[in-house]
């Protein structure tokens, strides 16, 4: 960018006016931020400004979040024109305001580096550049050479699962030709689930009501990480444990503790497939009919009789309870349909359970055995035409399936992704979609409120949607040229009743339309058995999704690369766990590589010992492992469907994920595991603390709280001290002067009069992750990568990498997660029960802070709001202020991550589109850390006095907070009683991190409540 | 011309700093002294050898730094937590090799400590040379190296000061003033040697190089009464710095919190660390000075013996410091300090912990020996071992204790990188450098406190100093 700026410098002399315009300009080209989606190539002013656009000044966009199916209203904050922020919709009946790490970092999709710039065609081994016009023709030459010889009839058109009018224009187009209906793909879609809730419920997804169950039992579903409503269920979950008492117990059944089973209170580990049988017996316990004994089933899965009996027990005396299952593991289906009988049973339906109120988020959605169908009758060579449009099925269908070399047997293959990946790689054509933030669209999760997607911004790209592409190429058949519409956005005004409409619902984002039909998925005779009653090994195999790469639609994203995986935390890296007995049985050390052999096909990776892992299953995590993904996916990790034998659900058609045998042996090396976890435990410090809800209610709230000899005698919160006073500058540091400057709270700002802080809610935080992710959005937070920028490896000679792999990571808030067991995990014998604390850790901004007396040259220091902050343009890295921080939330710039034209920059073009420009985005050499988002803080500051008022209570919040499903994080003025953190703070289960350190920190935690089984003995 | 200074007949003998037991029976006149002395600014080609593989090593050393500043601290070692490594364990290990030199020519002057005056001359020098190498790793180590002259409190129009709180700041007046003082104090010393120099030179802009260092020095009567008073002077001015640079130093780690730094001991501590390897690294130095340049009439076993007993004390006072260091981490009862320590000692550091203990409680207890006292080859042997083991024992203050903190989440390893090592290596090819160049062009032993030592020529040819 810089380059085309001083193509603007006339080369006789500089002159002041051109002076100070290249002074802006390479200021502009400093910040990295231009002013248009258009690149940066002259600095004229508007002539004419575009509506809506202040320079400086943010416009929010309302729109639909398109990560995954469940469909979150989204407000996208846009700066002259570029899309910076994607936050929840506050109003949006899905996510009432959150939203998770993957829909976050759909900007990061929108400005993949790795975008098909234009149309692609193929020619020879390669795909190269082409025009729309000459795109648009070759499709409408394939698709009359298919409609006149009759191919037509057999063509496959693999859509991602979506909601809204898009399939059933879809459809009609594809029918147009003669075309069958397209398979609404979902490698995520709990299809087991979804099958017992239309049989049970007569609805794809009822409505889950936490907050209105005493007892909440899972078998398998991983309602935290990702499973079904995703946020929304986060939010209505954490909101039920945040009423303490009356808050639900959580169990958890299934073979791998996943981030449900860790937020639950007991984990009943029943093997994989064996759930089925366990909630038989359940049914039959309560007084259902069928069904195995309790004995039997405690026998088949592999646990004790008594956890049984005492689950089935609490299930009799807490109600109403919430019972969900559904996974995509063996048997899943048939778990369901007992653990619907069972809330029918116990008279849950109606109230946990509500199918009246269900959601559309699966309507429609196609099995996994269609996707594999279709590729069989690739494979047999009878399919002409093929398309695929979000769907990346040669990465998540199962190895066996061999889903590439059948598509290779396809005549003509048309990619509608933005993005190479490993089936578009083998198109023939690519048209590549507009990114969603860059589309037209509705979904309508919740019936009744038609949710709009519009565009946030310019296309980033040469891209088109693809319906709008499927209307041009419609307009060259004369019989469908009529029937189609002028543009796709016309389909979506109609839904809403005109423009008129479409105007109305632009600005929330929401409106009233016309119920849509869903096109039926067609229902193909899934392949049962087979691979998975031949399979062999002494392990069972424990498949699952990542919580953050999905189904692996997220690799290609930086940030979710980056993002530790909420359980095992590691980052760009694919693992395999297995339990440390296990492990000290096969003399394998964590590090070490493993091999897991099934019959289909073997992978070799890093073990990492988890402790929440059945030691007869082994578990790795789907989502990694590509190699035509892009520069973030490409080389690292494995993936894990190479191993699965074509096995599916007979009733759901869903691809088996867990339940297969699996061999284990020892591999030759071992790596670095590319983790953020130091010790996994909390050694007594009492980090993270918890009560059990007994305890709260006993009034014994902080017993192990003792008084220090030494201890400063200052009121609990320290919010109100104010030791930063004697810092003072005043009258330019004159020594005789009395003039503390803003320092003195009677200041006319009255900004001594304030105290930034913050509360989390331990009750409520899951562990989810999101909030790191809304840090690293707003505050241009690198990410570093493993060994070495991206997925690449640049190992120096010690063989430990450069980034991740030592410690490099630059997150400013991290989510520490502790186990709470006496001794390192490679020691820790099989016992299920076992506490998990997670805390968000990030700058506790201590009104003591041990940071700012260190630093040689005052580059953090107190601001009179008892920010700690941290000036980068005065830091010279000394790193004595991050040595001194007892709570490790420094961060140093070890290369020059923000820095172009190097190879660990961080957002190579078009990524740093992103970058919000009111942070700086620092170079290498200096320290950073939490900020509490003081450009907010100024922001809202600014406008109230500009708007000549006081600011109000809990105007703003930070990123993290602002993103937070659970709402854990609650951020304000905690010297002024009108906002709510200063009630927080007040509450009982309040308290510091190493109080006895005197540090004062404004941020406050509050003890989590845990809810052991009334039966059990409580915990110390 | 002949420059032998001698007392005229009559006047007062000029205060002999030596004592009586710490004679040079081999040495009996002042021509011998400057002739043999003076023989070791002779270039050899050993001593180019010795050059070029110093210059070679600060090569590396520089190339391995300009590429950490192109690229970023990240192509060295640090593994956060462990935010401070190699360079910070280098710079201690400086400053301390820069204390025994002021000891030497300073405090052991005002004690009168005879064995001092064969060895102070390296020994200053040596300290300047490593007070300069010292100085160098802050700079090195830090984010922005261009900005280091933030840390200096220069006058600027926006006011803008250092942290007068921050002990680095702290440091940067104590290693500035170090530096200023024992430069003036070794340069002080130099001037009747240098005049010694200028009258034997015969290149005339040698010479005119030389009459101006030695500011014209005459020999007479009221120059030497300045100068020794003027060596006084600064000997007394030094002598609490000598203890001042390395308790601010430790106050570098004293002041945080960070458990195994957070801790009072530390000032003394570090002073006798000083101390100790400051000697260590005088015989690394001295020992093959006196056996090349055969000069070991003049640094004599008594000589050696001497600072023998000196480093056994220091590693008596080390080694206790040690010890009080576990037990009050043990007696305070702080959970995290003794996690700490227990880490240090018998976990993930255990090997760093006994490298350090081995080398500077264990190895030097062999010094009890009065033989192996008297033995330079032994003395040479366990003066690397030492210079080793002290530089573990600032490896272990910084690293162990920095990956093993508050924060269990945040506990991690360290490793250098060859980047840490080339510029570690470089630090020596530049003192080296420095030190070499030194003996080549001024003596390396002091001639005129020799010349004290050794039985002036009378004015009527008496070979005996008895006088009147």
């Amino acid at each position: 960018m810089s380059q085309d700026v001083t193509d603007t410098t006339p080369t006789e002399g500089v002159k002041r006016r051109e002076f100070l315009k290249v002074l802006g300009a390479t200021s502009a080209a400093a910040t990295v931020v231009g002013c248009s989606s258009d690149k940066v190539e002259k600095l004229i002013p508007y002539v004419v400004s575009p509506d809506n656009t202040v320079p400086g000044v943010s416009t929010y966009y309302a729109t639909t979040c398109r990560e995954c199916a469940a469909g979150c209203g989204l407000l996208v904050e846009t700066r002259d024109g570029r899309a910076i922020k994607a936050e929840g919709n506050p109003e949006h009946p899905v996510n009432h305001g959150a939203l998770c790490a993957r829909g976050q970092a759909a900007l990061q999709g929108l400005y993949n580096p790795d975008r098909f710039r234009s149309p692609m065609v193929r020619q020879g081994d390669k795909l190269v550049a082409t025009t729309w016009d000459k795109a648009i023709q070759t499709l409408q030459a394939k698709l009359g050479e298919a409609k006149s010889k009759g191919t037509a009839k057999e063509a496959v058109f693999i859509n991602q699962h979506e909601q809204g009018s898009f399939p059933s224009f879809l459809d009609s187009w594809l029918a147009g030709y003669g075309m069958p209906g397209a398979i609404s793909y979902d490698a995520e879609a709990p299809l087991g689930a979804i099958a017992a809730n239309k049989a049970a419920y007569s609805t794809s997804w009822p409505k889950l009501d936490f907050q209105a169950a005493k007892l909440v039992v899972s078998f398998g579903a991983d309602f935290l990480d990702g499973w079904g409503m995703g946020v929304t269920t986060q939010v209505d979950f954490s909101e039920a444990r945040a009423k303490l008492e009356g808050g639900p117990r959580a169990i958890y059944v299934g073979a791998r503790r996943s981030l449900t089973g860790l937020n639950s209170d007991s984990w009943i580990p029943a093997r994989p497939g064996a759930s089925a049988i366990v909630a038989q017996a359940l049914l039959a316990a309560v007084g259902g009919k069928g069904g195995a004994s309790l004995k039997q089933a405690a026998d088949a899965a592999g646990v004790s009789v008594a956890s049984l009996e005492s689950l089935a027990n609490e299930l009799k005396s807490l109600k109403p309870s919430l019972i969900i299952a559904g996974g995509n593991a063996e048997n899943d289906t048939e778990t369901a349909l007992a653990v619907a009988e069972l809330n029918k049973a116990l008279g849950n339906v109606g109230i946990t359970i509500k199918p009246a109120e269900g959601y559309n988020t699966y309507e429609g959605t196609a099995s996994h055995a269609s996707v594999r169908e279709a590729a069989s009758r690739m494979a047999d060579g009878k399919v002409a035409i093929a398309f695929v449009r979000g769907a990346n099925p040669a990465h998540t269908l199962q190895g066996a399936v061999k889903f590439a070399d059948a598509f290779k047997k396809v005549g003509f293959k048309v990619s509608f992704s933005s993005y190479p990946d490993e089936t578009t790689s083998l198109c023939d054509l690519v048209l590549p979609d507009h990114h969603a933030l860059e589309s037209w669209g509705d979904a309508e999760t919740v019936k009744g409120t038609l949710s709009l997607q519009q565009p946030t911004m310019d296309p980033v790209f040469d891209t088109r949607q693809t319906a709008d592409v499927l209307i041009a190429v419609a307009k060259g058949d004369p019989t469908m040229a009529s029937k189609m519409p002028a543009d796709y956005r016309t389909v979506i005004a109609a839904r809403l009743g005109g423009n008129a409409g479409l105007t109305a619902a632009l600005p929330t984002g929401m409106g009233k339309g016309s119920a849509l039909p869903h096109p039926a998925a067609k229902t193909v005779s899934a392949v049962t058995g087979g691979g998975l009653a031949k399979s062999k090994g002494e392990y069972f195999l424990h498949v699952y999704q990542s919580p953050v790469l999905g189904d692996g639609r997220g690799a290609n994203k930086p940030w979710l690369q980056e993002l530790p995986d909420p359980v095992n935390k590691i980052a760009w890296q694919t693992v395999i766990e297995l339990h440390p007995e296990t492990a000290t049985k096969l003399n394998i050390e964590e590090g070490d590589h493993a091999t897991v052999t099934t019959s289909t096909g073997l992978v070799t990776a890093p073990v990492y010992l988890y402790i929440g892992l059945r030691p007869d299953t082994v578990a790795i995590q789907a989502g990694r492992g590509h190699n035509a993904y892009g520069r973030y996916a490409d080389g690292c990790g494995v993936n894990p469907m190479s191993l699965l034998p074509v096995a599916e659900d007979g009733k759901s058609g869903a691809t088996l994920l867990a339940g297969t045998k699996a061999g284990v042996t020892k591999a030759t090396g071992a790596s670095r595991l590319v983790t953020t976890e130091g010790s996994g435990r909390q050694h007594g410090r009492g980090i993270a603390r918890a009560l059990t809800v007994a305890d709260l209610m006993a009034g014994k709230i902080n017993p192990e709280k003792e008084e220090f000899v030494g201890q400063a005698k200052v009121g609990f919160l320290p919010g109100l001290r104010s030791p930063v006073a004697n810092d003072a500058q005043g009258e330019l540091g004159d020594p005789k002067s009395k003039d503390k400057g803003q320092y003195d709270p009677n200041h006319w700002s009255g900004v001594a009069k304030r105290r930034w802080a913050m509360t989390i809610d331990l009750a409520r935080c899951t562990g989810c992750s999101a909030c790191v992710t809304a840090c690293y959005s707003e505050n241009n937070i690198p990410t570093v990568g493993a060994t070495h920028q991206g997925a690449q490896v640049m190992p120096d000679r010690t063989g430990f990498g450069a980034n991740i792999t030592r410690s490099r990571e630059m997150a400013w808030i991290r989510l520490e997660r502790y186990f709470e067991i006496d001794r390192e995990p490679k020691d820790v014998e099989w016992n299920p029960d076992f506490e998990t604390r997670v805390v968000p850790m990030m700058c506790q901004h201590c009104g003591n802070a041990p940071c700012e007396p260190v630093c040689p040259v005052y580059a953090t220091y107190h601001s009179p709001d008892g920010l700690n902050v941290q000036v980068y343009n005065r830091c010279v890295g000394t790193r004595y202020c991050s040595n001194n921080c007892p709570y490790k939330v420094r961060y140093f710039n070890w290369f020059g991550y923000g820095e172009p034209n190097r190879t660990q920059y961080a957002f190579p073009e078009p990524l740093h589109w992103q970058l919000n420009p009111d942070v700086t985005v620092r170079g290498k050499g200096v320290m950073e850390k939490c900020s509490f988002c003081v450009q907010r803080i100024k922001e809202a500051e600014n406008r109230a006095s500009l708007e000549k008022r006081e600011m109000q209570p809990d105007e703003f919040t930070t990123a993290c907070a602002q993103a937070c499903p659970s709402r854990a994080i609650i951020f304000g003025d905690a010297a002024d009683d009108r906002w709510t953190v200063a009630k927080m703070v007040k509450d009982e289960r309040a308290y510091h991190v190493f109080e006895e350190l005197n540090t004062y920190t404004a941020v406050v935690y509050l003890q989590k409540v845990t809810h052991p089984s009334a039966s059990a003995p409580a915990k110390a | 011309m002949t420059a032998i200074p001698q007392p005229g007949a009559g006047e007062p003998r000029r205060p002999n700093i030596s004592s009586a037991s710490i004679q040079l029976p081999a040495v009996t006149t002042y021509e011998q002294v400057d002739n043999e002395i003076i023989d070791t600014l002779k270039p050899t080609k050993k001593w180019f050898m010795a050059l070029l593989l110093a210059i070679t090593c600060l090569a590396i050393g520089a190339g391995s730094w300009t590429y950490q500043i192109h690229e970023g601290l990240g192509v060295a070692g640090y593994n956060p937590p462990v935010m401070w490594g190699v360079y910070i364990i280098t710079f201690v290990f400086w400053v301390g090799i820069g204390h025994a030199g002021t000891l030497i020519s300073a405090i052991l002057y005002l004690f009168r400590a005879g064995f001092r005056t064969t060895i102070y001359r390296a020994a200053e020098a040596m300290t300047v040379f490593a007070v300069m190498t010292a100085g160098l790793f802050p700079i090195i180590h830090i984010g922005r190296p261009w900005k280091f002259f933030w840390l200096l409190p220069y006058p600027n129009w926006r006011l803008l000061w250092p942290q007068f709180k921050s002990p680095l700041v702290w440091d940067v007046f104590a290693i500035l003033t170090y530096l200023t003082i024992s430069t003036t104090f070794l340069f002080i010393g130099l001037i009747p040697d240098i005049a010694v120099l200028r009258d034997r030179e015969k290149n005339p802009t040698k010479k005119a190089i030389l009459s101006a260092l030695s500011f014209g020095w005459r020999n007479s009567e009221a120059e030497w009464r300045h100068f020794v008073r003027a060596y006084l002077f600064l000997a007394a001015f030094s002598t609490p710095l000598v203890l001042s640079v390395h308790s601010v130093v430790s106050f570098d780690f004293a002041m945080a919190l960070t458990p195994g730094w957070h801790t009072t001991i530390f000032p003394p501590y570090f002073v006798a660390g000083a101390i100790f390897s400051g000697f260590a690294m005088v015989w690394t130095i001295i020992i093959p000075i006196r056996k090349w340049w055969k000069l070991e009439h003049y640094v004599t076993l008594n000589h050696l013996d001497a600072t023998a007993k000196m480093v056994l004390f220091t590693s008596l006072v080390v080694g206790l410091a040690y010890m009080i260091e576990f037990f009050i981490a043990w007696y305070g009862g702080v959970e995290a300090e003794q996690a700490y320590f227990w880490n240090r000692v018998f976990g993930q550091w255990w090997w760093a912990a006994w490298i350090m203990l081995t080398c500077n409680m264990i190895l030097p207890l062999s010094l009890f020996s009065q033989k192996l006292r008297r033995n330079p080859s032994w003395l040479w042997i366990l003066s690397i071992f030492i210079n080793i083991g002290m530089w573990f024992e600032r490896f272990v203050i910084v690293v162990p204790s920095l990956s093993h903190e508050f924060e269990p989440w945040q506990w991690s390893g360290y490793m250098p990188t060859w980047v840490d090592y080339g510029i570690l290596l470089g630090s020596f090819g530049w003192f080296f450098m420095w030190f070499l160049l030194f003996i080549r062009q001024l003596p390396v032993f002091a001639l005129s406190e020799i010349k004290e030592i050794v039985p002036p020529r009378m004015k009527h040819g008496h070979s005996h100093t008895g006088g009147h």
